[in-house]
């Protein structure tokens, strides 16, 4: 377990980010709070991905020396998903955000929980 | 063939015609006119829906095949003995029931839904009656709750919701109980058709015996719930005597004898006695219905109120019905058909007398009625007459029956019950004595420091007592000639057991 | 290639493109152009459904001609097809059932973002439907989440916004747990398509190696499709996002979008892990027990409710997790049954959303049962149409529930381990569900004295009552010609693996 662990340290790292992400998301009152928790989630989730597809000692897959082998390239899907994962997130983001920002105007706290309370007020 | 179609489909579609047609309460202005149109039509759809029956039933050993709900569960039809006999009942009561309410319901408002309603369920009970598997029939087992809930909670007072709610509860989860049996049944067995002796695969008796065993016993608690068996009786005291007086004569009378049906369907036609005799099921039911009887009897003998006494005492005699069947004995299951028949008019005849009386005098309570003989005496005499057959004294259709229960318990040889089953029937028919006749003794003979001034005619019209009379003089003619009935039963019996 | 293989992608394009295209029109010509798009789309998978019955097999179509292991794939079998078919009605139902609530509920200004969003959310589901490739659908999952979340806050009242959030917060966390079990599964087998994916896991199983990280991976998807599909516990953003957000969006949302996810589970079951790998794995025992609690605490908390669309939406709860049991049970006709349940879970809770606006408009605009007293007489078409989706929901014989309800326990009889406790579950559920459905029914049924509320006459909601009649005829369908469609989802669950 131990040895493993610290060969993939890039991974065991990325997890434990995503977790500590992950509980943001799900627990944090504050609204903000909780974007931010959903970015770590998903930078972590990059992360991983970078990490796997990277392999010591290669370049990025960009003919420039008229070197064709593939020996000699990182693997290229990784990266193509993480920039297609960013795009996804960044989107997912402003919508959060935009959303906040209508709660805010309209009730003045970032805090859910108590948004719900003075909706119960509300009566609707 | 397509005489069980019509007899099932006319009835629901008339009454849907006349549910979409009378929806709202009649106009005040042409409230006379708009009345005699829907009373003719009621009358009209009743007489032919009763000769589509009679019509269909003289066709037996028909069968018909309406489509296939999935590929190994056909909705289809046959007309068999115990189809045709449970038939007759409802093509008998339905129609005297539904001309009593032609001048019952004369006040009140929404007569179209109630008649529209009442027709469906007729209906219904056709298809109950014809239903030629086990799957048909739970399609129109479920229809019937739903059918008859409308006339319970007519009204539309709280207490009548409630009751109807109550009535809507206890009926779906029987019909689940029993829906559950029907999937291991479809597991166990070739066919869902009704077949005398029953249709369970010989290798899986041998082989899931104890398991086939539970399920038959939830599926009669299951539609024991409609008949009112113990331990889920409760909704029947509450719901029958909430409805207008005839719609708890159809209740009663029929609409029990639905689950009657259905036991004696699954009992007979589906897991066979020679799969149930001798087995703990049987044990327990027949202890089940001795409770219900002794029970049903000793609360209608305390009740104050006349239907809710009344609605008691389904209880008790359609658990003596189910203790015949329960027996499994030649005798006993021609007892208890009879009993299916002369209980079925006798109720019907009770209920209707009582709702002359609260027509009438609007007294509901059974001590408020003395003297009620010398102001409506054709009305109460016939309450006295069918009171009679109901505690079984000779001649009458109850005494038959029970005399032929009686014999069948005894001779059946089963430890214990075979003595002990007809002492409680007899002490229930004390106390069947005890709770139905202080009402004559009072209505005839209201005693020395009775106000004869005060005392007017009040004899109903003839639209009320045509009906009592005529069920009242078939409920004695079955005491007079049983013999026609129990030849008939004598095919039924000898093709179960 | 049949030029007929490229009408999934095109399908797919087409609602892209004029999402897209909807935002520069008028608000007129964005409905006209959606409601063109949503029947196109439906025939080109009818057009897909008939090809795909008469050539008996599924067809892969590679996007771009690049070939498998490096190109995106499309692939379409029956059970897609008819899928998309199905889809595509019911979406045009919805949105032809609430439009005459889009004018009071939303800005006119921005109706035409309404139909951006609702076309998205279509060319979502398609996708979803369609594509063969993991990280595709990782993204169409997102896009589906965007214009769901879109579709509950597009009526501008605190609720919404909130629930939107709610929602989003709780997708989030799903499509992440979807997106890091997707990686885990990506790293182990190098493939995203998910054919090759299958290939790589089955050799993965047989020599033994990664098992650990293996059941990570499938329990980390499960989870979080779990999640956005609001199986129980994961079900607190659901009431209110169903509750509040205008009637279309509801009913498109609680039946359709809830299903893409539970479609996109079944493709991996199915494609990407291979049904007997995922049964061999402790996680349907997972989705078995969550599908059981969620049918009862799901029925428990509708019972509570006082306003009707919460008590509709509380419901989906309960129906989702029949589906999720369906899939625990692990077997084949299990399976056929939670997919069945699916066409018939959509069917019926569209329809009772889409009455269910109609009964509250009549009732002041109010949704509290109080109110809705007698709500049936004043908008007939929809008292008929609740009905006969509580009917169905309840599970009465001759509508979609009960087929599916027949198919769940005939599923669960034949595994020892499981059929006890779903028939005890499924019964418990049942009678739920009729509490709290009849109930309702009664309560709209019952007439009141003063006539609070005006009533509604046909004319004016010509096209209302057409969308209901359509909406009843779909319900009777699959509840009396079940077998085609039953037969439809076995050759599909054949062709998809």
């Amino acid at each position: 377990m131990g040895p493993n662990l610290l060969a993939n340290y890039g991974e065991a790292v990325s997890a434990v980010l995503f977790c500590i992400g992950f509980t943001n998301l799900l627990l944090q009152n504050n609204l903000i709070k909780k974007i931010i928790g959903l970015n770590i989630m998903d930078s972590a989730i990059y992360l991983f991905l970078a990490e796997k597809g990277y392999i010591a000692g290669r370049v990025a897959p960009i003919v420039v020396d008229g070197v064709t082998s593939a020996e000699s390239y990182i693997n290229p899907i990784p990266s193509g998903l993480v920039l297609t994962g960013i795009v996804v997130s960044v989107s997912v983001t402003a919508l959060m955000l935009s959303l906040t920002i209508r709660l805010y105007t309209r009730y003045h706290t970032l805090d859910l929980d108590e948004i719900s309370t003075l909706l119960k007020k509300e009566g609707r | 063939m397509y005489l069980i179609l019509l007899s099932v489909f006319f009835p629901i579609l008339s009454g849907l015609f006349l549910l979409i047609r009378y929806r709202m309460p009649l106009a005040k202005e042409k409230k006379n006119t708009d009345r005699k149109t829907l009373l003719t039509l009621t009358g009209c759809f009743l007489v032919i829906t009763v000769l589509l029956c009679a019509a269909a039933r003289s066709t037996a050993g028909n069968s018909f095949t309406l489509f296939y709900l999935t590929k190994t569960l056909p909705i289809c039809f046959k007309i068999d003995e115990v189809g045709v006999l449970f038939s007759l009942l409802s093509s008998v009561v339905l129609p005297c029931a539904g001309f009593f309410s032609f001048e019952y319901m004369k006040h009140e408002e929404r007569e179209g839904r109630y008649y529209g309603y009442y027709m469906i369920m007729f209906g219904v009970l056709n298809g109950l009656c014809f239903a030629g598997n086990l799957i048909t029939f739970y399609l129109f087992f479920e229809l019937l709750t739903l059918s008859s809930m409308p006339l319970v909670l007519h009204n539309g007072s709280r207490e009548a919701i409630m009751a109807g709610l109550k009535y809507l509860f206890y009926s779906l989860c029987g019909a689940y109980g029993a829906l559950y049996g029907i999937y291991f049944v479809c597991q166990n067995s070739d066919t869902l058709a009704f077949t005398a002796g029953g249709i369970l695969k010989t290798s899986s008796v041998s082989q899931h015996g104890e398991f086939l065993l539970f399920t038959a016993f939830v599926m009669i608690l299951g539609f024991g719930v409609k008949a009112g068996m113990f331990p889920m009786h409760a909704w029947l005291p509450t719901a029958h005597p909430v409805a207008p007086a005839p719609a708890s004569a159809v209740l009663s009378a029929v609409i029990v004898k639905a689950g009657v049906l259905a036991i004696c369907r699954i009992v007979y036609y589906v897991f066979g006695t020679g799969f149930l005799n001798d087995t703990w099921v049987q044990t327990v039911w027949i202890i089940l219905t001795l409770v219900t009887v002794f029970m049903g009897s000793m609360l209608a003998y305390r009740e104050p109120v006349l239907k809710k006494r009344l609605a008691y005492s389904t209880v008790s005699q359609i658990s003596y019905i189910l203790f015949g069947l329960a027996v499994m004995d030649a005798d006993s299951l021609t007892g208890s058909l009879l009993h299916v028949l002369a209980h079925g008019f006798i109720k019907a005849t009770l209920f209707l007398c009582a709702g002359a009386i609260i027509y009438k005098t609007g007294k509901t309570r059974v001590d408020e009625l003395r003297g009620i003989g010398k102001e409506m005496p054709l009305t109460m005499w016939c309450y006295t007459f069918v009171s009679l057959g109901l505690i079984g004294i000779p001649p009458t259709g109850g005494f038959i029956s029970k005399w032929y229960l009686s014999v069948g318990s005894l001779k059946s040889g089963l430890p214990i019950f075979s003595v002990l089953g007809p002492v409680i029937l007899l002490i229930s028919a004390l106390l069947t004595a005890g709770y139905l006749l202080p009402l004559t003794i009072n209505g005839f003979f209201p005693g020395a420091d009775y106000d004869y001034t005060k005392l007017q005619k009040q004899e109903p019209c003839k639209l009320m007592t045509v009906p009592i009379l005529f069920m009242t003089v078939l409920s004695l003619l079955i005491g007079l000639f049983p013999d026609a009935v129990t030849d008939y039963l004598a095919n039924i019996v000898s093709a179960v057991l | 290639m049949n030029f007929i293989c490229n009408f999934p992608f095109f399908s797919i394009l087409l609602s892209l493109f004029s999402g897209t295209v909807c935002s520069i029109l008028p608000a007129k010509a964005a409905k006209a152009v959606n409601r063109i798009v949503i029947l196109t789309t439906g025939i080109l998978s009818a057009v897909l459904l008939v090809y795909l019955l008469d050539t008996g097999e599924s067809f892969i179509y590679r996007m771009g001609h690049f070939p498998a292991p490096w190109g995106n794939e499309i692939r379409a079998g029956v059970l897609e097809a008819g899928m998309a078919l199905f889809f595509c009605v019911i979406m045009y139902l919805s949105m032809a059932g609430g439009a005459h609530k889009l004018y009071g509920e939303v800005v006119e200004s921005k109706h035409n973002l309404y139909y951006i969003l609702v076309n998205l959310l279509l060319s979502s589901l398609l996708a979803l439907i369609y594509t063969n490739d993991m990280f595709t659908a990782y993204v169409f999952v997102e896009i589906n989440t965007i214009s769901a979340c879109g579709l509950i806050m597009i009526r501008q009242v605190g609720r919404t916004i909130e629930a939107a959030v709610r929602y989003m917060i709780m997708s989030l966390l799903g499509s992440g747990l979807l997106l890091f079990g997707l990686c885990i599964m990506y790293d182990l087998t190098g493939h995203l398509l998910m054919s090759n994916i299958k290939e790589s896991v089955s050799l993965l199983v047989v020599t033994g190696e990664y098992q650990i990280p293996l059941i990570v991976s499938v329990a980390l998807m499960c989870i979080g499709l779990c999640i956005k599909s609001a199986l129980f516990p994961f079900h607190a953003w659901l009431p209110d996002a169903y509750g509040y957000s205008t009637v279309s969006s509801a009913a498109i949302l609680s039946s359709l979008v809830s299903k893409g996810y539970i479609f996109l589970l079944i493709k991996m079951i199915y494609r990407v892990i291979g049904f007997d790998i995922f049964n061999s794995t402790r996680i349907i025992d997972m989705l078995f027990v969550f599908g059981l609690m969620g049918m009862i605490f799901g029925s428990l908390s509708a019972i509570k409710e006082n306003d009707i669309r919460r008590m509709i939406a509380f419901s989906s709860v309960a129906q989702i997790g029949y589906i999720y049991m369906g899939f625990g049970i692990g077997t084949q006709t299990g399976m056929v049954a939670s997919i069945f349940h699916i066409l018939s879970h959509a069917a019926t809770k569209s329809l009772l959303f889409i009455a269910a606006i109609g009964l509250t408009d009549v009732s002041g605009g109010s949704r509290r049962f109080v109110d809705l007293t007698g709500a049936a007489y004043r908008n007939k078409w929809a008292g008929v149409a609740f009905t006969v989706g509580s009917l169905s929901m309840v599970g009465v014989p001759l509508f979609s529930g009960f087929i599916s309800k027949l198919l769940f326990a005939q599923a669960a009889v034949q595994v020892e381990g499981k059929m006890l406790a779903s028939l005890i579950v499924l019964g418990i559920s049942t009678v739920l569900n009729a509490i709290y459905f009849m109930k309702t029914v009664i309560r709209i049924y019952t007439s009141t004295q003063e006539d609070a509320y005006a009533g509604i006459t046909f004319k004016s909601m010509k096209a209302y009552a057409v969308v209901l009649l359509f909406f009843i005829l779909l319900n009777v369908i699959l509840g009396v010609s079940s077998q085609p469609i039953v037969d439809m989802i076995e050759q599909g669950l054949v062709m998809f693996a």
